[in-house]
């Protein structure tokens, strides 16, 4: 194992730390209001929220292309700030929108790219062409880039941030406008690259699905500021359970639920919303219960906690007792527009 | 900073140009025809009317160091506009993300001017051969065109990226363009002699940056008497060195 003079496990390095991170634009907007993260070596960290929370400010002063105004971020131990070109060596962008070059090929894109991380004129060959095949774009290695589909660019985008041989590879909202299965091939290349190569992966979006599929650990945005930070299954917990939805055929009468089957959450005269732990188990309970009380209903459908609830209640307001109810008001009319 | 890293940077972006050049040159050769429509039309009209002063030699003779000299403005003072698109489209972003320094955008993308500068002069060279217009043709002369063919784009493409660096848009950089071509190009000795012009229009011809690379063209291609060629030469150089140094500085801008 290696050591460093402390005698701490360089291993235990985070491969991300920042601290107190804040970006204020010109105009005094405070795109990134001092956050501070860690993502460990080895994990896919997610970045989610909505357009205009942070995450791509985020990602562009990692990647150092925009400079912090405050706060500090260390790579792998290794200042950002102060050494911004070795911190670059080490990293690997994918940004938002496709930015190869389509004027050239894609064989040329990744040799003026490893060019430009001085990969050495021995290994350079062998590099593209294992980054190429990786990514599945071996056989079109010499056609100019403007003939490719958006799904091949975005695969040739990661392609490029490998010759450089990354210890950490930054993606941001990497499968914005793919088509699904596109969207999925990508997903495991992501998952590939981090499964047997190790590579450390920050990635950042708003689709909910995406994160759940992906990330190892979760940092909800929301405003500048981390909301929240977790596993997406503590998150999901977090929100408290599933939601049951009894139609009935007449108005209801004032009922009161045993506590061990859950909580109305919402009475709507002929619709009844009910928080349960486990959404599926608590279906017959229901059915039971409103037959014994003779009220006829009319259908019951379930709405599964995913993170989608979790970032509607993280997303907008920070967790606290206080807010405990306007979160649950939140998710009420969530549910209802999602109906 | 390290120079060697620095300079593999520079070439390489260079080196994206050409590539990128060498899929598609219409470019290229469309670039040809404005020249050739100078000398052509232009250029045979007055050389027939006889209608400017210029001592010994031919009217068409008298412009065609000052069509290269245009026509490598021309490409060099647009080149800011290259910069904000390749920003616009993400590529410079994706350049800047890599562990090169940021400066050697700069000059990387200067070289890539002169690249196509010197394609330019070997056409207007070929096309003045064609039109039997007589130039001298020493290989030291030539050389030393191209040299100063290089420098020149250098400098303007520099310069033009440092106005990209602050005007960030290119509709802004396309008016700064048009706006500063003509008057160089007009209030220069490219077309006529200083001697005809309006006295305060010869005052503006001395700050012109045109007028010596003009100047230092014309006395390699037609007079071969080298009176002026150094301090030409250097003071090119120098405004080279100040806008490539300046440009680098100020390219980050482009990106905030």
């Amino acid at each position: 194992m290696n050591l460093d003079s402390d005698g701490v496990s360089i291993l235990d390095v985070p491969a991300i730390e920042a601290h107190n991170l804040t970006k204020v634009y010109r105009d005094n907007i405070r795109a990134v209001d001092g956050i501070s993260f860690s993502v460990k070596q080895g994990e896919i960290f997610g970045l989610l929220g909505p357009n205009g929370a942070g995450k791509t400010t985020t990602i562009k002063m990692i990647i150092t292309l925009t400079k912090a105004t405050s706060g500090t971020l260390h790579a792998f131990g290794i200042d950002v700030f102060k050494s911004p070109e070795t911190a670059r060596g080490m990293l690997g962008y994918v940004p938002q929108s496709i930015s190869v070059d389509t004027d050239l090929t894609a064989y040329e894109n990744l040799l003026i790219f490893s060019k430009l991380s001085y990969v050495s004129k021995k290994e350079r060959n062998t590099r593209i062409n294992d980054a190429l095949e990786y990514m599945d774009l071996s056989s079109r290695a010499n056609d100019l880039v403007k003939r490719y589909s958006g799904g091949m660019m975005r695969r040739l985008e990661i392609a490029q941030a490998l010759v450089n041989r990354p210890k950490i590879l930054l993606l941001d909202e990497p499968s914005i406008g793919l088509d699904p299965s596109s969207k999925k091939q990508v997903w495991e290349n992501i998952k590939q690259l981090n499964h047997e190569f190790g590579v450390t992966i920050l990635i950042t979006t708003h689709d909910m699905s995406e994160a759940d599929e992906l990330c190892d650990r979760i940092a909800i945005m929301s405003e500048g500021k981390i909301a929240v930070l977790g596993t997406p299954v503590d998150l999901k917990r977090n929100v408290g359970g599933d939601i049951v939805t009894v139609n009935l055929f007449s108005t209801s009468p004032a009922i009161s639920l045993p506590k061990e089957i859950g909580h109305i959450i919402h009475n709507n005269e002929k619709s009844i919303q009910i928080l349960t732990t486990n959404g599926e188990e608590a279906i017959p309970l229901i059915a039971d219960f409103f037959r014994s009380h003779e009220i006829r209903i009319e259908s019951i459908s379930i709405n599964k906690a995913n993170l989608d609830d979790v970032f509607m209640k993280y997303a907008k307001r920070r967790l606290g007792d206080e807010m405990y109810k306007a979160t649950r008001n939140m998710r009420r009319d969530f549910v209802r527009h999602a109906r | 900073m390290n120079i060697k890293k620095f300079l593999i940077s520079s070439i390489t972006i260079a080196e994206m140009e050409a590539r990128k050049l060498r899929h598609d040159p219409t470019e290229l050769w469309t670039r040809i025809i404005q020249p050739a429509l100078w000398l052509l039309v232009f250029g045979e009209t007055f050389n027939t009317i006889k209608a400017m002063p210029t001592g010994n030699f031919s009217y068409i003779q008298f412009i065609t160091p000052g069509i290269l000299a245009q026509s490598v403005l021309f490409i060099s003072i647009f080149y800011g506009i290259t910069v904000v698109w390749e920003k616009d489209v993400g590529i410079l972003t994706k350049l800047l993300s890599t562990p090169s320094p940021r400066s050697s955008i700069v000059l990387g993308k200067s070289l890539a001017a002169s690249l196509r500068g010197i394609f330019q002069a070997m056409m207007i060279f070929a096309l003045a051969l064609l039109l039997g217009v007589k130039i001298r043709l020493d290989l030291l002369d030539i050389v030393g065109v191209f040299a100063v063919v290089v420098l020149f784009a250098m400098c303007f493409s520099s310069f033009s990226m440092f106005l990209a660096s602050y005007m960030k848009t290119r509709d802004r950089m396309m008016g700064i363009g048009q706006a500063l071509t003509m008057p160089l190009f007009f209030a220069s000795n490219a077309i006529y002699p200083i001697s005809v012009m309006p006295v305060w229009l010869q005052y503006v011809s001395i700050v012109n940056p045109l007028s010596y690379v003009v100047d230092a063209i014309r006395s390699m291609l037609l007079t071969g008497s080298y009176g002026n060629l150094l301090i030409d030469i250097l003071a090119l150089l120098f405004s080279t060195i100040v806008f490539v140094t300046l440009a680098s500085t100020t390219i980050k801008k482009l990106l905030e």
